[in-house]
């Protein structure tokens, strides 16, 4: 049996800057697991264990994504080995099309039972690459799942809906987006580590993949920085705070906000 | 014509019409799971323009589709109820109906339901997806979406050629207008999904678009039992109580409808008082149109006062008090 788990190797544009232009500049970011993937990789890990399924990780992107330093860092979470796609004109590419490369390599891999990614990448935020990754396999596909038990073929999904809460079941291959809080994630140690770097890491032609063309040419016409408010940034000096209560108060009625 | 409907931006449109005898007769389809919450797409859709119909697909229950029909989409299909089933599995059907009159663009909101059918409906077309519209221009062979990208720091304008599927706030069930048009009804195999056993959250749902007033509470709040310091706050500013991330997924203090951000709610308040927030690109992101923002934190280095017009910088629970005392 087969899980792939689906991460992502990106920055968090928290770190990045925007130039008056809308150009943005990741120079001072520092590449990573993408924030709520290793909570997918932890969900996975243990229903590996649970059903005894081999535990692929999958990741695809631009140069970078599959250097040894990125590799290691997924494969000490837990993975059994990795099969990456790097190729560099995958850089800027869309939901679509990253789903589009995950789903050949899902294909390529063969036997896959299940699929589970994060929540939503730490830079784009999507929350639309599994959901397109099901669509191109002609599989169900669930987001906000909080667990999975069961064997593949008869799982048991529990996921968060709005206003409460369900349990699934699912009788084929699938795919699962958890929900950013379904585990907190272990910490790897040094064990984890050194058993990382001797785990087969497997990198795949871009061009190698049958990949099904997109229908749509997506061309970007222009950047802007978005026009934000202006706010005032008046610190109120806090070293009486009733005064400083009152203070805000009355400003507060001023321009209307009470 | 002016139409305010993402991230509580202006948004101005263009109308451009489609050439007579252009391409596809459907314009737009929008797809709907278990809660008609698609006033907000009818209203992208309709701002299109062309000669095209709006035709909506939806996999819920049959009174979600009646809901529709009744909204003043020009066509409705619905894909049943397979027994016991969630919206997803219907999946198949939904792809199938929206390829079968392939429009040039894709609708759905962000509930998790509604992401996984416009995901199926995106494959099947092999269509661009965009998450971030701010603006949809239909052209005689291009949509032209200004899309808001990485937390919303940058505005990419994108001209797509072929369809184009768009996740937008669903926003409400839209009233009822006039008699409503027929449902077909249409089948397909659905994915083997079943629902064993639904539970109601225990928290009371809240629309935090309708307050005026808005306190938002992160993790500088060290229990939860301290929340009752923030409920007389927000009994004494009329303001509905919000929170980051962390504090609805993972402390669970609070349902989820309640966060405030990227993957949470954007609200454009009179009032938004963000208490232990620390100021996240992912948190501010959703209160970016808020007339006047204020935040209360210890840290003055918080990233929060730059994105502020009143900062106090103090302890939160000295000062909320404070503030509570000279409202009443
Ligand atoms: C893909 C992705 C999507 C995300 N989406 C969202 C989203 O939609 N919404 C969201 O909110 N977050 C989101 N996040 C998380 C976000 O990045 C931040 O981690 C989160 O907003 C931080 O929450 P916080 O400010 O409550 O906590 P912290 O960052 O821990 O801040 C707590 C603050 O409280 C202050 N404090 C402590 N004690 C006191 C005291 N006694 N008095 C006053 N101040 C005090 C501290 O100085 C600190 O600044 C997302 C993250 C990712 C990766
Ligand atoms: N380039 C990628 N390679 C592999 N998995 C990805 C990639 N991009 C996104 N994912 C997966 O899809 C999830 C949601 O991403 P997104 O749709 O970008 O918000 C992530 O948490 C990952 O698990």
């Amino acid at each position: 049996m087969k899980i792939v788990v689906a991460y992502k190797w990106t920055s968090d544009p928290e770190e990045a800057t925007v130039g008056a232009d809308g150009v943005v500049n990741w120079s001072r970011a520092r590449p990573g697991i993408s924030t709520y993937d290793p909570v997918a990789i932890e969900v996975a890990r243990g229903l590996a264990a649970a059903t005894s399924a081999e535990l692929i990780g999958v990741t695809v992107g631009a140069k970078g994504v599959g250097t040894p330093l990125a590799a290691k860092a997924a494969l000490s979470r837990g993975l059994d080995r990795a099969v990456i796609v790097e190729d560099d004109s995958l850089k800027g590419a869309g939901q679509a099309e990253l789903a589009a490369v995950v789903a050949a390599v899902v294909r390529r891999i063969g036997d896959v039972d299940l699929v589970i990614t994060g929540d939503s990448s730490v830079d784009v935020a999507a929350k639309m690459v599994p959901t397109v990754l099901a669509g191109e396999l002609g599989w169900p596909a669930v987001a906000e799942v909080t667990d999975v038990t069961g064997q593949p073929g008869a799982l048991r999904v529990g996921r968060a809906v709005p206003g409460g809460a369900q349990v699934l079941e699912i009788s084929g291959p699938a795919v699962l987006a958890t929900s950013a809080d379904a585990t907190t994630p272990h910490v790897p140690g040094m064990k984890d580590l050194l058993a990382a770097g001797k785990k087969p890491v497997e990198h795949v032609d871009l061009a190698a993949l049958d990949v099904p063309a997109s229908s749509a040419v997506m061309t970007i016409t222009g950047r802007a920085r978005p026009a934000r408010k202006e706010r005032k940034h008046q610190l109120l000096d806090t070293s009486d705070p009733a005064e400083a209560a009152a203070e805000l108060v009355k400003a507060l009625r001023e321009v209307g906000a009470l | 014509m002016r139409c305010d409907w993402v991230h509580g931006y202006w948004v101005h449109w263009q109308w451009v019409r489609c050439e007579k005898g252009f391409g596809m007769s459907v314009n737009a389809w929008i797809v709907v799971g278990d809660q008609p919450a698609i006033g907000n797409l009818i209203t992208v859709a309709r701002s299109l323009g062309g000669d095209g119909t709006i035709a909506a697909v939806v996999a819920g229950p049959r009174a979600v589709a009646e809901t529709v029909a009744a909204s003043g989409v020009d066509r409705v299909v619905w894909c049943g109820t397979p027994d016991g089933s969630p919206a997803e599995a219907s999946a198949p059907a939904v792809a199938e109906a929206v390829a079968a009159d392939p429009p040039r663009v894709v609708l759905g909101g962000r509930n998790p339901g509604d992401r996984v059918l416009l995901g199926a409906a995106a494959a099947a077309l092999h269509a661009a997806v965009l998450t971030g519209a701010r603006s949809v221009t239909v052209g005689a062979d291009t949509v032209t979406v200004v899309n808001a990208v990485y937390g919303d720091i940058s505005d990419e304008t994108v001209e797509i050629s072929g369809p184009v599927a768009l996740l937008l706030d669903g926003g409400s069930v839209p009233a009822a207008s006039g008699a409503g048009v027929p449902i077909e009804e249409v089948t397909a195999t659905p994915y083997g999904v079943k629902v064993l056993e639904t539970i109601p959250s225990e928290f009371e749902e809240v629309d935090l678009n309708a307050a005026q007033r808005v306190i938002g509470v992160g993790r500088g709040l060290k229990a939860k039992e301290d929340l009752s310091l923030i409920e007389a706050l927000a009994a004494a500013l009329k303001a509905e109580i919000a929170c980051s991330r962390p504090v609805a997924e993972g402390l669970n203090w609070m349902g989820k409808d309640r966060y405030i951000g990227s993957s949470g709610a954007r609200i454009s308040p009179q009032l938004y008082l963000a208490v232990g927030i620390s100021g996240q690109l992912q948190h501010m992101v959703g209160v970016t149109g808020a007339e006047t923002i204020v935040a209360i934190n210890s840290d003055p280095n918080a990233a929060v006062f730059a994105q502020t017009d009143y900062g106090l910088v103090g302890d939160l629970y000295e000062l909320v008090a404070e503030i509570t005392s000279v409202l009443k």
